[in-house]
Formats: structure tokens, C-alpha cells, sequence
């Protein structure tokens, strides 16, 4: 994915849309957007650095799942099987971006009303007990449709596609606008990339 | 729309559909597709197949099923029970039928509309703005002149609407975004937060900024277009029109640069003024002369060629001496050397020379450009101003000296220019309907095609005594008038001998206890009515004075003909598409729920006005042909929207069609958009009417002891400090502002549970946001609790954000928040209620258009006391 920080203008669609697809829990966000002030008044700039799981190449939090819940997809995409999750979150521990969850037990967004109707459809997916976190939409992905913020970013400043090929239109962004990821240095080699503001 | 057409099939076993509607959770009224799955809504998305949005939503739009489904929706109507009303008194709701509620309400409005229909006032919020048809032709067919939104306290762009109006046939303006190099935005937000067209201004502005538009955001606090900006100019708080007036003064009188065909021909500029500042006028025509170059004399504005028409020297006409309107525009604007500008505004005179002329040269003063085969005047330059910069006393100068830089330059709906949006429009292809166009009225200036207020902006009204609560009647340059809910209003309706009072208030999703001003100062006058009927959400601070509560249908439950109609409102501008899309139910309520619309039409039978109600809705709506209504029939709202859709886009594309396909669109010519090349229209940049109203306001208003101020009504617009700048009550500081956030509406959204967390998690949207250094000073620390306080003594507290961001002499607040009610759980409690300090009354509203509730403010820290000097200025549109 590249997200292109001179389009983007904060207005949370990436963080609200991915809300509305999966319908996660209150406290735990796929996507969520920072806001960072940089310099001092008055030569400061306000900075939308909207973040997600950034879907490693050498993700940390799938070597350190002692019951291979975590797992890499074939194409790449970090995802979580509930199924084998047992929640003990040393993946949240390993995470260096701090992107995963920990939905403990069931909540619902009006506290003391249960579920709303949209939320006992929307929320059926989700087990408690167990580590959530972005994946890139992989349902909707292969009905080959772009991810939920993707398709919803009012501003067009997210791109999805195959990093790999070097003629797709995110390794052609990432080139001519010299695109980076987050702290590289980590060395986990982030699937997320930002362009300049 | 075979997408729309394909997703609305139901799918095997479980009933699956997609429905085409249009959002509500601001004004933008954006098209979205409702995702049904066994009766329950589980998506919102964009619908890609409208122009208003393309698809995309913004993060309110989103979030809207937390809003549908939110527990705490009035679902049943309410009668009070407790006759006494005041904030936080328990109005002992008990659940009535409906029936019992229409039955006691229609008796009620027959009874005063025998009695006095303008004693009847009608209010409603700004988010419903598309759907007020049902209130307009309800309101018309009673017979009150006593209607008003909400917003039209803090939140309404009074300046921006009535200059908008008059300068460019619209509700307001934005940069021409496909085609503008250079823009510069005075307290807007425009394609970068909320408003008019808002979700797809956000792409037109991003594509803009990919291509490289350069952006000026002057605005004392950098978030938003200013977080966007290639510059942010930080100001000091309401001085923006000493910032423009010196930038105009750069363009003409230092740089020599201006567009003398365009001012010729598209304004009176070349108008000859007297002595006595109004226009010499032909003997027998009465028309305004000009003096043409070649005859060497005077000559009606319409007999000479506007190449001919002088725009500078001194003449004497009939023994009269004269000058053009332009020779005096640049002989006024000497004064505002940016050195003076730089003490008002604290912005370098440097830098206000650069952005003069950075502004003045990209205009490319003289160039053409070819669009669709059309070669059309290239102005690629806008001055954008919204809600942020005229949010006070000064609020038509300030807002008409920002436009004066489009106008001296040329750029005013040209391309690349500054676009009003949308005020020609010539139709669908098939029927050309809807069909309107800016033309020429009195003395030539122009009179818009399509206007959204109960007025158009020109010709001007005649003052008279007035019959209207507001007294827009007398002060006829308001759009909106906050004298429904001032504190002085018994004081002026006895004054003006108002001949009547109000005793019913029909609330149409208001909130006017947090809307308008101070909560004291607007309970008084809710209170004072004798009977309040509320169509809600939620049972609001608001709710609590009303005698009947009716639980209203939300917009996903919800049908209306024109969600985005009068284009000029929440259609994007710039070229692209005409697109007329509808709003429909998608589900049905989940408990007693029904549509105002419905209830307006059913209450209009009941009283006993339906031959009025289907002759307004007729005149309103422009209904025609076999879609006329008769005049004795009962209509269901469904069969009105049927023929408004039919007479606009013919027989065969009704509410069934519309139902299934959503949206109808077409493409815009370059002579639509562009329009102001092609109409024979003129604009006033000398504003010669001005002294004239005032006379004749002052001649009713000043007998009766409402002094009517000379400054504020000169044709040409100056700077005039409001009282915060001059009082210097010791300690009081700083100049506080309001200002429009981006995942929050008026004071509606705080509710949704989504857009609080996300608000909650945000550093600006709860908080008060001082500068750091500012704070440090006053020994403030990061999150804690403070209280801000007026030199009235009004307060609000709140947390302290401090922010490298802002001004140091600023105090920024976000949103409408600040909720106290039980209705609302999700808002209570959150955020700071910005409104609470401010004052309602004559002495804080410009006096020409009735605009900013101007407050001199102060500050204290919750321990100890500091003082500051701080005014209400909302940032962005």
C-alpha cells in the first residue's frame, strides 16, 4: 500500500471506513490517523500520518506466535487465524509499530445498551479473547475489490497493489515520488509506503 | 447506473441490496449506497456513480448506522407533563399516541392561524438544509414571515452568503480547482474540512495540490487548509480585512496591475460617483452615466462600449464633478499601506507586499485559455473566504475586501478564477430544466439566477418597519438574524412596535440552546413561548422546553426530491457534471418514527390549509404542466417529490425511476461554468447602495433610539476594529475563535459513538488550544483543566491542548460541543461548548447584516486567575 501524505488531509475516512467494514470493537482501530506537530510557531507544519498493520516482509509478530496464529498469506498479507489464537499478545509485545489489538471480552459501542443491529451482524466475525488487526481486507481483496480505506479516501491518497511488480502503480509512485516507509531501520521491511507531504 | 441498477437485486435467499441516497450528517449531503442485508443496515459507501462525492465519503458519512442505530433515538412523541421549563428541569415526558399529538397540535396552529399566523416562528437545522422544502412551503401556506436555521447563530457565513450573492450568484465560493495556480484563503477551509460540497472538494483540492496549485492559508491557527498549505500565514484573530485591503492596495496602486476590460465590463467600476458618493445619473433614464473616452462624455453605463469607459480621472457632469467608482476604489485603498496592515494583522509588511504580488502576477492579467473550443479570459488565481474570516461586526467588509482581489484582477468566475458554484445552469438536455442564469437589474448589476434565502441579494429590499421577529424586514442586508433569541429583543420588538409576539415555535431538529449563543440568554426566549413542538433525533438540551416531542425519521429513513438542489449550495463547482440524485428510505423506523415531511403535509390537512400548502409547494418547487398540483387534492410528500422529479426530467423519470437509479447527470458546458463571460451582467465593486439603506434604516431605527453607525455603511470597505480590539481590560489577552472540525457537525455529532472515540483520540477536537509558548508564559500545562472566561464574566472550561499551531494571541475551540443533556449520553460532557460565551444582542452583531455575535472574551486558568481579551472568529467553512 502507498499513502500519499500531500493528498491526504486527515479527515479520519480511512480510520471511520475501516470501522464501518469490519465493525471492530470500541478501542481498537485497523487504521487510525495520527496527527504530529512539527517545528515551532511560526514555522510549523501539521503533519496526517494515517497508520495500519504495514504488513512486514519479516513481520516479528508471526515468529514470536508460539501457536502460528499469526501468519503470512502467499501474497503477503499478515493475518491472524482466531481459530489458533490463544491471546497471549507477545505479538503485541513483538509488534514494533504497535498495531494489533487485544479484544478481551465482548463490548459494544453504546455501553450498557448491548449491540446495536448493525453491530450484531457487523461484529459476529469477531471472537473475544483473542489479537485483531488490519488485513489489507483480504475478503475483499480476492472479490478483487481495493481494501475499505482504499476505495473510501475521499482525497485518493491511498494506492493499493503489488509491490513486487515493478511496472504497478505502487512501485511506480514509491519510485517517482520517492516513497519510504516508517522507521526502516527496524529492518522488519514494512509493505507500507508513505509519499512526501 | 447499471451498478445501482445490478447491486439493488435481491440475491438468493437473504434480501441484499444496495439503495442509492444521500447522506445527512452535514449539509454536504453527499450520495452514498445503503448496503441492506435482511432488513438491517450494515454499510454506507459512496456512490461512484454521483458527482457530489464520486463515490467516496468522509469520515462523518461513513459513521452514519451509529447514528441510525443509536439506542437513544426518540422513538415514541412525548408530551411534558411539568409545566414549568428552564434548563435541567425535568419536563416529565409521557408517551402519547400520535394521533393525540396532531390532534392538540393542529388544534393549537389552527387556533393562531386564525389568530395571526406570523405568530407561528419555524426553525430547523442547518444539517436538513436539503431537505426544507416540506418547512419552506409549510411556512409559506401558513402565512409566517418567521423561519430561520439554527446555524444562523454561530455557524451561518452571513457575510460570505449575501457577498457571494451579490459578487457571484452563489451561496459562497471556491478556487476553480481544476485550473488554479494560486490561492489564497482567508479563514476558509475549502476542500480541506466540512461544508458546502465538502467530500468533493477534498479531491478536487488534492488534485489540485498534486498538479501544484501553490495555497496561502492565512488563519491564526494552522490546521486543516492551513496544515495543507504551501504557506500558512498565522493572524491575528478578525483582521483580515486589513490583510486584503493591503493586498489590494499592492495590486493597484503599487504593482499597477488590473484587469481594466473585466472592470469596464463586468462591474461599475467605471460608474461616475458624486460628491455626495452616489452615482450620477442620466436626466431622463435615471441610469448610471460612465464617461466614454471617445465622445469625451458621459453617457448611460448601456450606450457606451465598456472599452470606452474611463476608469480613472476627475469630470464634470451637468455641473456636477465626478469620478469613476475605480479612481475612488484606488485613491481609498492608499491608505492601507501594508505597514498599517502589519500593526493590525502582525503579519510583516513584507510579506504582505510578496503575497500582493505573488497574487497579482499569477493572475496573468490579459491571458486566454481554449476550453472545450471556447477561448475564455485565464485567471488562474482565487481569494477565498469563508465562515472563519467575517465571523464578526466586520463581516461584509471583511468578506467583500478578500473578493475585491478577484475582482481588480479578473479572476471571478473565470477560469482558474474564483468560482461562486453553480449559478447558471441551462438544463437537462432533454427538457432543459433546471434552468437558471444570472441577468442584469437595476443600474445593471446583477441579480442572481437561483437563491436559497427567503430574498435575493439584489435588488436590495426597501427597509420598513418590521413585521418579521428577526427584523430582517428592516435590516434587509441579513440573511440570517439572531434577534429571535437575543437577549434585547423584547426591548426592540417594543421599540419597532412589532404587532405582534411569538407563541408557537415549530423546531425542526435545532438545537438552539447550543446553536446560537449564551445557554442563559436563549433558554429566556424559549422559554417565553407558549407552546414548542419538536421534530427530533434525540431528546437534545433543546428538547427540554418543548411541549410535544414528535420522533422524526433520520435521512436513512427518510424521502426528498433534491438533497442537492439549488445547485449553488452542495453541487461541487468547476467543470465535471450537473447531478440531481435523490434521498430515499432505505429501511423502515424501528419503532413509532415518521417523517416530518409527512407529518407537515398531514398537519396542513388537518389545519385546513391544503389548497395553500399545494399552491406553495406548486409555486416553490416550480411544479408545471400535468405535474402542477390542484388545488384541492391530497397529496402524499411521495406524489410531490413524483412531480417535481417529472416536470424537471419528464414523465418517464419519476420518483420509480429515481428510486432505482439514484442520481441523473449530465455534462456542464464551459459557458455554464464559466458564465460570467457570456451574460451581459455587472457586479458592484463600489458598493453605491450601501449609504442609502442605512438612510434610510437609520430613518426608522434611529427615532426609536437604535442607532444605525455611518462606518459601517460606506460603498467602499475599510477595516473597523470590533470591540475586542480596542478594550484593554487589563489581563484579557487573548482573542478566542471558534472553528469547524472536521468529523463533527454542529452540535449533532458528538453523539455517534464513532466520530466522539475518534474526536476523544484527536489532539484539537475537545480541547482549547492555546499557543505553547503563550501557555508557558502563563504557567498553563499541557491537559489540564482551565476555564476561560469573557470580561462579561461567561465561562466555559475545558482541557488545554498547547500548540506551536496557532497564534500566540489566539484561542482556538472546535466543534459545538459541550453537551449537558441526558438525551445525547454518548455527547455529554465532551468537548467545550465555544458558544456558551458569547453574547446575543445588538451591540455584538454587525449592524448591516446582522453577522458575529462579536465577544471581547478573557481567560483563567482553573487556579489561578489570569485574564485574557478574547473574541468569537470560527476559522473555516
Amino acid at each position: 500500500m502507498v499513502i500519499d501524505l500531500k493528498r491526504c488531509i486527515g479527515c479520519y475516512g480511512c480510520q471511520l471506513s475501516c470501522k464501518a467494514e469490519h465493525g471492530t470493537p470500541p478501542g481498537v482501530f485497523f487504521a487510525r490517523l495520527l496527527k504530529q506537530e512539527e517545528g515551532h510557531y511560526p514555522t510549523v507544519r501539521q503533519l496526517f500520518l494515517p497508520v495500519l498493520c504495514f504488513h512486514c516482509d519479516d513481520p516479528p509478530c508471526v515468529e514470536v506466535c508460539p501457536t502460528e496464529a499469526s501468519f503470512k498469506w502467499p501474497d503477503g498479507i499478515v493475518d491472524i487465524d482466531s481459530e489458533k489464537c490463544v491471546g497471549c499478545r507477545a505479538c503485541m509485545m513483538a509488534c514494533p509499530y504497535i498495531q494489533r489489538y487485544f479484544y478481551d471480552e465482548e463490548r459494544y459501542y453504546f455501553s450498557g445498551n448491548g449491540a446495536t443491529p448493525y453491530e450484531r451482524v457487523r461484529s459476529q466475525r469477531h471472537e473475544t479473547g483473542v489479537v485483531m488487526k488490519c488485513n489489507f481486507c483480504r475478503d475483499r481483496v480476492m472479490a478483487g475489490k481495493e481494501p475499505a480505506c482504499v476505495a473510501n479516501c475521499p482525497t485518493v491518497a491511498r494506492y493499493f497493489g503489488d509491490l513486487d511488480n515493478p511496472t504497478s502503480e505502487v512501485s511506480r509512485l514509491i519510485k517517482e515520488r520517492g516513497g519510504y516507509t516508517l522507521h526502516p531501520e527496524i529492518g522488519t521491511g514494512p509493505a507500507v509506503y508513505y509519499l512526501p507531504p | 447506473m447499471e451498478m445501482v441498477a445490478e447491486a439493488t437485486q435481491t440475491n438468493g435467499q437473504l434480501n441484499d441490496a444496495w439503495i442509492p441516497s444521500a447522506c445527512s450528517l452535514c449539509y454536504g449531503t453527499c450520495s452514498i449506497l445503503a448496503h441492506r442485508l435482511d432488513g438491517v443496515l450494515v454499510k454506507i459507501e459512496g456512490n461512484p456513480e454521483s458527482a457530489v462525492g464520486k463515490g467516496r465519503l468522509c469520515g462523518k458519512g461513513v459513521s452514519g448506522l451509529m447514528t441510525h442505530y443509536d439506542p437513544h433515538r426518540v422513538r415514541v412523541p412525548l408530551r411534558r407533563t411539568n409545566p414549568i421549563k428552564g434548563i435541567g428541569i425535568d419536563p416529565g415526558w409521557k408517551e402519547i399516541s400520535w394521533d393525540a399529538a396532531l390532534d392538540e397540535i393542529a388544534e393549537r396552529l389552527r387556533k393562531l392561524r386564525e389568530d395571526d399566523p406570523r405568530k407561528l416562528f419555524i426553525q430547523r437545522t442547518t444539517t436538513v438544509t436539503s431537505s426544507r422544502t416540506p418547512i419552506q412551503v409549510f411556512a409559506a401556506a401558513f402565512g409566517t414571515p418567521n423561519r430561520s436555521s439554527a446555524g444562523g447563530g454561530l455557524h451561518c457565513g452571513n457575510g460570505a452568503h449575501l457577498i457571494s450573492g451579490i459578487m457571484h450568484a452563489s451561496w459562497s465560493v471556491v478556487p476553480d480547482f481544476q485550473y488554479c495556480n494560486y490561492a489564497v484563503y482567508f479563514g476558509a477551509s475549502k476542500g480541506h474540512s466540512a461544508g458546502h460540497a465538502s467530500c468533493s472538494n477534498m479531491g478536487l483540492a488534492a488534485d489540485a495540490r498534486a498538479r501544484g496549485m501553490k495555497m496561502v492559508v492565512v488563519d491564526p491557527m494552522c490546521n486543516f487548509a492551513a496544515a495543507k498549505a504551501t504557506e500558512w500565514v498565522p493572524i491575528r484573530v478578525g483582521t483580515d480585512a486589513a490583510l486584503a485591503l493591503a493586498m489590494c492596495n499592492v495590486t493597484v496602486n503599487e504593482l499597477g496591475i488590473y484587469d481594466a476590460p473585466y472592470l469596464q465590463a463586468k462591474t461599475n467600476a467605471p460608474y461616475l460617483i458624486g460628491p455626495d458618493k452616489s452615482y450620477v445619473r442620466d436626466p431622463e433614464s435615471r441610469k448610471p452615466l460612465v464617461w466614454d473616452r471617445v465622445v469625451r462624455k458621459a453617457q448611460p453605463y448601456d450606450a457606451a462600449k465598456p472599452q470606452e469607459m474611463a476608469l480613472e480621472g476627475k469630470f464634470e457632469v451637468n455641473g456636477v464633478p465626478c469620478e469613476p467608482s475605480f479612481q475612488l476604489l484606488k485613491e481609498h485603498l492608499k491608505t492601507f499601506t501594508p505597514e498599517w496592515a502589519e500593526r493590525i494583522t502582525t503579519i510583516p509588511a513584507k510579506n504582505i507586499r510578496r503575497l500582493g504580488s505573488e497574487f497579482a502576477r499569477e493572475a496573468r492579467v490579459g491571458s486566454t485559455i481554449v476550453i472545450d473550443g471556447i477561448t475564455l479570459p485565464y485567471r488562474p488565481v482565487a481569494a477565498i473566504a469563508f465562515r472563519g474570516s467575517q465571523g464578526h461586526m466586520n463581516s461584509v467588509y471583511d468578506f467583500l475586501a478578500v473578493d475585491l482581489l478577484n475582482h481588480l484582477v479578473g479572476s471571478a468566475d473565470m477560469v482558474g478564477g474564483c468560482l461562486g458554484f453553480n449559478p447558471a445552469c441551462h438544463g437537462h438536455p432533454d427538457t432543459g430544466r433546471p434552468h437558471f442564469i444570472p441577468k442584469a437589474g437595476p443600474d445593471g448589476l446583477m441579480i442572481t439566477g437561483i437563491w436559497m434565502a427567503h430574498h435575493n441579494p439584489y435588488p436590495i429590499r426597501e427597509p420598513r418597519m418590521p413585521e418579521q421577529v428577526g427584523l430582517q424586514d428592516l435590516f434587509v442586508l441579513c440573511q440570517t438574524s439572531p434577534f429571535s433569541d437575543s437577549s434585547d429583543h423584547e426591548e426592540l420588538w417594543d421599540k419597532f412596535h412589532l404587532p405582534y409576539r411569538p407563541e408557537i415555535l415549530l423546531n425542526y431538529g435545532t438545537n438552539l440552546l447550543m446553536s446560537i449563543g449564551n445557554k442563559e440568554t436563549v433558554a429566556k426566549s424559549l422559554a417565553k413561548f407558549k407552546f414548542i413542538i419538536s421534530f427530533d433525533l434525540f431528546l437534545t438540551e433543546s428538547s427540554d422546553f418543548a411541549d410535544i416531542v414528535l420522533p422524526d425519521c433520520d435521512y436513512l429513513e427518510s424521502l426528498d426530491s433534491r438533497p442537492n438542489f439549488p445547485f449553488i449550495f452542495n453541487l461541487p463547482g468547476g467543470m465535471g457534471e450537473w447531478c440531481w440524485p435523490i434521498k430515499q428510505p432505505t429501511v423502515n423506523p424501528d419503532g413509532q418514527q415518521r417523517r416530518c415531511s409527512d407529518i407537515l403535509v398531514e398537519l396542513a390537512d388537518r389545519i385546513g390549509m391544503r389548497e395553500d400548502l399545494n399552491a406553495a409547494f406548486n409555486a416553490i418547487l416550480k411544479l408545471e404542466g400535468p405535474f402542477r398540483l390542484e388545488r384541492e387534492r391530497r397529496y402524499s410528500y411521495e406524489e410531490v417529490c413524483d412531480a417535481e422529479l417529472k416536470t424537471n426530467f419528464g414523465p418517464d423519470r419519476g420518483l420509480e425511476w429515481f428510486r432505482k437509479h439514484g442520481v441523473i447527470k449530465w455534462p456542464k458546458k464551459p459557458g455554464e461554468v464559466y458564465w460570467r463571460h457570456c451574460v451581459d451582467v455587472r457586479v458592484p465593486i463600489y458598493w453605491e447602495f450601501l449609504p442609502a439603506i442605512r438612510e434610510k434604516i437609520a430613518a426608522i431605527a434611529e427615532p426609536r433610539g437604535v442607532k444605525i453607525p455611518q462606518e459601517y455603511y460606506e460603498p467602499l470597505p475599510d477595516w473597523i476594529p470590533c470591540s475586542s480590539h480596542v478594550e484593554n481590560t487589563p489581563g484579557y489577552d487573548l482573542f478566542a475563535f471558534y472553528y469547524r472540525d472536521i468529523i463533527h457537525t454542529n452540535s449533532f455529532t458528538m453523539e455517534n459513538p464513532w466520530l466522539d472515540e475518534a474526536a476523544r483520540l484527536d489532539p484539537y477536537s475537545y480541547t482549547i488550544a492555546i499557543n505553547a509558548e503563550t501557555g508557558r508564559k502563563k504557567g498553563l500545562k499541557e491537559g489540564e483543566e482551565i476555564w476561560v472566561e469573557t470580561e462579561k464574566g461567561r465561562r466555559v472550561k475545558g482541557r488545554l491542548h498547547l500548540t506551536e499551531a496557532i497564534h500566540p494571541e489566539g484561542l482556538g475551540i472546535g466543534a459545538c460541543a459541550g453537551h449537558w443533556g441526558d438525551g445525547m449520553p454518548v455527547a455529554k460532557g465532551k468537548g467545550v461548548f465555544f458558544n456558551d460565551l458569547l453574547e446575543v444582542d445588538f451591540d455584538h452583531v454587525s449592524p448591516v447584516n446582522l453577522k458575529g455575535l462579536c465577544r471581547a472574551l478573557g481567560r483563567r486558568n482553573a487556579r489561578r486567575q489570569g485574564k485574557g481579551r478574547f473574541f468569537q472568529r470560527s476559522l473555516r467553512g
